[in-house]
Order: structure tokens, then sequence, then C-alpha cells
């Protein structure tokens, strides 16, 4: 088999200006169960599939309350997420002991940032492998962050993470006009959710047990729902399952093409743009 | 490449067998495949533009800025990799602190600069770590008026009268090179500036771009802020007229 | 292991080691003790700066403060500046310690540099100011070494007005008429009563004038004032610090005054 060189830890540059190391944390995050988020004038919502390991086991968490004012969704390795939560949530507090203000959603996210940066850049460390959507109501508004093991951060106004992402995020960019104008909170849930739906396998279904659903806006602080709790948002759906399994013949051919990969193998499918991806966190954007 | 294969290119602390050092190399090459950005140092300012390049309709437009503050009157744009460029902004505004600690004054950018190079040099010299994957263009007005600095992943820092990284450099350079830097006004060469980043974009090639910007000047009193939203719009949108008369 | 010859013939410490059994290479570096002079921690003021006075008007703030910087008794340095504006909408004025004043400057220059650089547009408004000095205050003085100050925090932002006050103990607290020192006796009785119920109303002329009145009362009977001040105002426009100007004062009363005038019995 091919050896790659250049691909054993993070202090050594591919002859093309690559960082394997890093790149491959971010294939870490797409291993995990997805999370979506989404942004109206007033409000974030973060969705989440949960995964158990076995049957008689509990579901993975991957909502995280930072603050009040703040929250996040995880993909990827959960405890470098909980090293990465719990890091927020001493910023939170300091924020509120030093200057008695909560902080800024911009603050805290790129503050792990700049910790994940020098994961990348010295031996005998590894890169966090987790990505995070960081939702947060602040003075300047409601904001949503995606949080990348490479040090990247984006600011999105629908962003999804995990296994099978592309789909939702195809869900979201159709009706980005609809979510930006939505004025209730209870749509810009649904929308996550029929975001999230679009990311299940063929014979899974959203449940109360395997779904969370959270929110923070202006007039809401964070809030989590999980288990029977969750019920309530479901049943505001048109159906639990995934669109594309109950109707094949769907008219999208980008659509098409994704389905057909998902149901090969769910690292394949988003391998498809992940030139797309790497380019995109390795370099300026 | 003949490096490949040979083991001289692994570690920043390997010289090759003719004295090169391969990471330092690859490290620019993380910069040549990225968004271009530019600096001008004219008459009585500076300008700095970055081309940012769009890979989702999801973003926030005017988010995710690229163009950082280090201190009051000292702006940097990078190319690369951005969190690299992060890291450098954090160790320059410390540096700026522990300058102004002893002297009760902000550095002047060649001192600055000069300590910056130090540290990214550093980063060339170890098997512990990499080299930093951006070259970083630091803009300032200081006690000597408006000056003009590139840092490169080796370390090494020249002053400019118009500086440019990243994929579009070439083009953007013999552009520089035709402007009359010195006698241009803080305000004309924003339009300069923005004409350029439109100018090497290849539209073919990329996806979408947004022009960034941000000044040093009188019009500034002196600080580092984004161009204004009115002068920004109307600057993309000379620049975007003009190189439809161009490629006609 | 320590390689240095010279480090190896040390005295016998009775603190530690007191029958020199550490082998060689275990025992500590032979360095100076630091506790050997004990520790001092600040006990007073040096260079003090006396009252500064604050109210609430209708548009903002107002604050005063006289120029004046005292060696004990004698009236060292007569033009500094104890007004001290933070940021865009966040005025502080100090009585106490002037270096400490001088080293408080500094860091919050430092914080408002910090929150430029970091490009966010938030602005540190006065609450988060007063905020922060007050954890700066009370974490020296749990340290036992206080930073000498009684200080007011004052400031408009976002069309709310803010006055507060924190001192070298790190006590807090706000009202609509604040001030420090000498002038907590002499002239908040004073501000009382001129300002209470009329915060809403006070022009800036008229609250100028309050001020103007409390500070010449304070030159009367505070022996560490001096009759040239400046006003500080906080309203929509941002901070302005007047330059320093001269309180008018009759002292002709004085010559009646016995041991001050010109009695011969």
């Amino acid at each position: 088999m091919f050896r790659n060189n250049y691909d054993n830890d993070s202090v050594t540059y591919s002859p093309t200006g690559r960082l394997f190391q890093v790149e491959y944390a971010l294939e870490a995050i797409k291993q995990g169960s997805a999370a979506v988020g989404l942004v109206s004038k007033k409000d974030v919502v973060l969705v989440a599939l949960k995964r158990n390991a076995e049957e008689l086991g509990s579901y993975q968490k991957k909502l995280i309350k930072v603050d009040d004012h703040m929250g996040i969704a995880l993909a990827g390795l959960a405890p470098d997420a909980r090293v990465l939560s719990n890091f927020l949530r001493k910023q939170a507090m300091n924020s509120k002991m030093i200057f008695n203000r909560p902080l800024l959603t911009s603050k805290a996210v790129y503050s792990i940032a700049d910790k994940a940066q020098e994961n990348t850049q010295s031996y005998g460390s590894r890169p966090y492998g987790v990505g995070l959507l960081v939702a947060g109501y602040d003075e300047s508004g409601a904001h949503l962050y995606e949080f990348q093991p490479s040090g990247s951060v984006l600011e999105y106004f629908g962003a999804a993470i995990g296994a099978r992402s592309q789909a939702a995020r195809t869900y979201l960019e159709r009706n980005l006009e609809t979510i930006r104008e939505t004025e209730s909170p209870e749509e810009l849930i649904v929308h996550g959710l029929n975001a999230l739906r679009d990311t299940l396998p063929q014979d899974v279904e959203l449940t109360y047990r395997n779904t969370s659903v959270s929110i923070v806006g202006k007039e809401t602080k964070y809030t989590i729902y999980d288990d029977e709790d969750v019920q309530q948002w479901l049943d505001k759906l048109d159906s639990v399952s995934n669109a594309r399994n109950r109707d094949d013949d769907d008219d999208d051919d980008e659509n098409a093409d994704n389905e057909q990969q998902d149901n090969q193998q769910d690292q394949q499918q988003e391998g498809g743009d992940s030139n797309n991806n790497e380019d995109r966190m390795e370099t300026d954007e | 490449m003949t490096s490949i294969g040979t083991g001289y290119d692994l570690s920043a602390s390997t010289y090759s067998p003719d004295g090169r050092i391969f990471q330092v190399e690859y490290a620019n090459k993380a910069v040549e495949n990225s968004g271009t950005a530019i600096g001008l140092r004219v008459k009585d300012g500076i300008v700095l533009a970055v081309e940012k390049l769009i890979h989702s309709k999801l973003l926030v437009p005017d988010s995710n800025r690229r163009i950082q503050t280090i201190d009051r009157s000292v702006g940097m744009a990078s190319s690369g990799l951005l969190a690299d460029g992060r890291q450098i902004a954090n160790r320059a505004r410390d540096e700026s602190y522990s300058y102004r600690d002893v002297y009760k004054e902000s550095p002047p950018l060649k001192e600055l600069v000069q300590r910056m190079g130090l540290y990214v040099q550093a980063y060339t010299l170890y098997s512990s770590v990499r080299p930093f994957g951006c070259s970083t263009i630091l803009g300032a007005i200081d006690k000597s008026g408006p000056v003009l600095y590139i840092i490169e992943p080796s370390g090494v820092a020249y002053g400019y009268h118009g500086a440019a990284v990243g994929k579009g450099r070439q083009l953007a350079k013999t552009e520089l090179e035709k402007l009359k830097l010195s006698e241009l006004t803080t305000r004309e060469a924003v339009f300069e500036a923005a004409r350029i980043i439109h100018l090497v974009h290849d539209d073919a090639k990329e996806k979408e771009f947004e022009l960034e910007m941000s000044w040093i000047g009188a019009e500034t009193n002196g600080l580092h802020l984004p161009v204004p939203k009115d002068l920004l719009e109307e600057a993309d949108k000379k620049a975007r007229d003009a190189l439809e008369d161009y490629d006609e | 292991m320590d390689h240095f010859p010279t480090s190896w013939g040390r005295q016998r410490n009775d603190a530690y080691d007191a029958y020199n059994t550490y082998p060689l290479h275990q025992r500590p570096n032979p360095g100076h003790d630091a506790f050997a002079d004990s520790v001092q921690h600040t006990q007073q003021p040096i260079v003090t700066g006396t009252s500064v006075l604050a109210i609430v008007y209708k548009d903002g703030i107002m604050m005063a403060a006289d120029t004046l910087a005292s060696y004990g008794s004698l009236a060292r340095f007569k033009s500094i500046q104890r007004l001290h504006s933070v940021g865009t909408s966040t005025v502080i004025g100090a009585s106490g310690d002037m270096s400490d004043f001088q080293y408080l400057q500094s860091i919050l220059d430092e914080l408002i540099i910090s929150e430029f650089t970091e490009g966010d547009k938030h602005e540190l408004g006065p609450e988060e100011i007063h905020e922060y000095l007050s954890r700066v205050m009370y974490g020296r003085r749990s340290k036992m070494n206080p930073l000498w100050n009684s200080l007011l925090v004052g400031g408009k932002k976002d069309g709310k007005r803010f006055l507060a006050y924190v001192d070298l103990l790190g006590t807090t607290y706000t009202a609509s008429t604040l001030a420090t020192g000498y002038g907590a006796y002499i002239a908040l009785p004073l501000l009382r009563t001129a300002v209470e119920g009329r915060e809403n109303d006070l022009t800036e002329e008229e609250a100028r004038k309050i001020l103007e009145e409390s500070m010449r009362v304070l030159y009367y009977r505070d022996a560490r004032s001096l009759d040239k001040y400046q006003i500080a105002i906080v309203n929509d426009e941002g901070v302005t610090i007047s330059e320093p100007q001269k309180l008018v004062t009759s002292w002709g009363f004085a010559e009646g005054i016995r041991g001050y005038g010109a009695q011969t019995q």
C-alpha cells in the first residue's frame, strides 16, 4: 500500500503545503453523527442526532450548555468537546466575574480556535478531533459559528457538521431566505429538524430518543430539549424519516448523487466534496 | 519535485545536501495557494485589502474578517493558514504590549516587525514545531509616517511600498509597480486596491469572493479601521465596472 | 545535579538540612532567602489627590476634581490631571495615591487597546469598566497590598447614564451624587440637596454651577485642595474633559479672623 510520509504528525507539511494530520482530524468530525445549526434574526437553533453504542446503552450527549446565552453542538470525539466546553464555560464565567457582561459569542469561539491552533503546530500533541457549532445570543444579536480542529472559525446563517451533513446543508441553502425571515422560534426548530432529517440513513427515523433540540434567543435562555420533551417538536414534522428514502424519484441531481453515496458509505459521501473542504479549512476562507 | 522521498524534507530542523530547508519551502506553498492579500503604502496612509474566497452562501456576509488589528494604528492582513495568522496576530499584540509596558508608547512598526521576524524564524529551527503557513502584511502609521512590511514563513521581513502575498501576488505586484504609490492619497489607494484585488481574482477557476479592506490615515485619525461601508461599496462597484471594460 | 562547584560549599541552613544530610545533588539552590527582610506592602498613600465630585444630570454625568497632588501637607504638584477618559463613554476620577492612579490608568489604557484590537465592535462601557476596576481593587486588597485610591466611575452608553464608586477596599456603590475624600463630608450634602430628584431636569449649565459651587466650598475648607480644577462631561457626544479653570474666591472675610489677618492682639 502506498505510504504517505507526510501524514504522521502535525509538524510536517506535504510538498504542496498541506497538513495531513489536521485534515485527518477534520475527518474525525465526519465519523460523528450530524448536528445542525441555524439562525433567524432573533434566535439560534441547534439540533443533533444522537447515537447509542448498543441497544441497552445510553445515547451520547450532543448538545452542551455553556452559559444562559450560549451553547454548543458537537460532532466527532465527545471527550475533546468536553475539554473545549469546559474551557468555554470558564471563559464565560470569567467574563461575568470581571466585566459583569455575558461573553461575546465571537470572543468565545475565537478563544477555543486559538487553543486548537496550538495543537496543529507542535510535535507530540494531536489536533482536537471534534467540530463544534457554537450558538449564542449576545448584545450584537444572534450568532452561529462553526469551529474546526484546524483552528478555523466561520460565522454562518446555517451550518451542519458530522455524518452526511451535506444533505442538511443542501436543505439549509434551499431554505435560507425563509429561515432568515422566520419570526417564530418554533418554525426555526422545525426547519432545523427538517435539515437533520435529511441526514438520516435509510433505516433510521427521528425519535425523541435519538434527537436533541436546543434554542437560544432574544427572549429565550439557552434551553436543551431531550428525551420526552423532544416529542412536541417531532409532532410538528410532516415525517420523521428521510425524504429521499420515502420518495425515490428525487428531482435534484446533486441530491440523488448524495443518496447513492450515502447508501454505500458515510465516509465516501463526504469524500466527494472533501477536496473542497480541505481547501477551505487549510487556506483562507 | 526531487526532494520528495529523500527524507530531507520531513523536518524544519533538517537541511538537504544542497543546503535547503524544504519544510520552510513547503510552508510557502500553503501561502501560494490561498486568497490574495495586498498592502499599499501611499503618501499619507496605508490601505490593506484581501480577496476573501466564499465557499458557501450560508456564510454571513461581512463577517469572518481576515484583516486584523494589532495596535491602535497597526493593521495586519495575512494569506495562508488562517489559524496561523491569528496566532501571529496574537503574538504581535503581545509584543506591542510588552514594548508599551517598558517605553509607555507603541512600538515603531520596524521594531515590532523585527521582533515578529525573530518569533517566526524560531519556528524554522526545531523539529518539534512547524514553520508558520502564512505570510503576513503589516501596515502602520508610526513616527516615521506610513510603513509597510511583509513577514514570510522563513522569518524574513522586508519593507515595501506595495506588498502582495497569496495566489495572485505576481499579477498584483505588476499592477502595484505601475502605480505612483508615493503620490497617491489614502482615499485614492482604496480604489486602486479594490481594482487590483478584482483583477487578480480568477473568475473562471475560483469561487465567489468578498472584498475586505482596511485603512489607516488622516480620515481615521491614525487608527486602523475597516474601510467604511459606503466607500467600500463604491470602490467595489468601480472595480467591477473597470474590469468589465478591461475584458472588452 | 548541580554542576557548578561554586554552589557546593554552601553554609548550613537550619531551615532545611540542619545536619547536612542531603546528598549534594539534591540540595536546594543556595539562593538568597526571600523572606530574610520580610515583605512590605503599601501602608499609606504618598503623593495624594483630594476629593472628586460627580453628579448625574439630564444629558449624562459630570465630574470635577482639582489639579493638585499633595506630598503630605505640601502642595507638591499643582497641575496633575485626576480625571481620565477610558474608551469613548467612560470617565474615571481618582483621589488618593497618584502613582497608584497612574498605574490604574495604564492598565485601563491597555484594556481599551486590547478591546479595540479584538475588532468585534464591542466597546467597554462605564458599567463594565467599573466592574473591572472593582475586581482589580478587591483583588489587590485581598493580597493585603491595596491600590490606595477612591475612584468615581461615570459614563453614558446606549442612552444609559451610570455613576459609581469604588475604593481601595473594593467597596462599591452607586448613587446620583457621589464624592470621595473630604468632599464626602463637605460637598456631598450640598450635591444631594441640589441634585436628588432633579436628575432628569438639570441642564448642563445648572449641573456645572452645582459642581463649581461645591468645589468652591471645598477650596475654602479643605487644606489639601487647590483653586484650579477640571470638569469632565460624558453625554451622547462622548467624553470631554475641560481645560483647568480657576475658582473665583474672596478671602476678605479672613481679615477679621484672629491669627490670619493683620490683628494686633
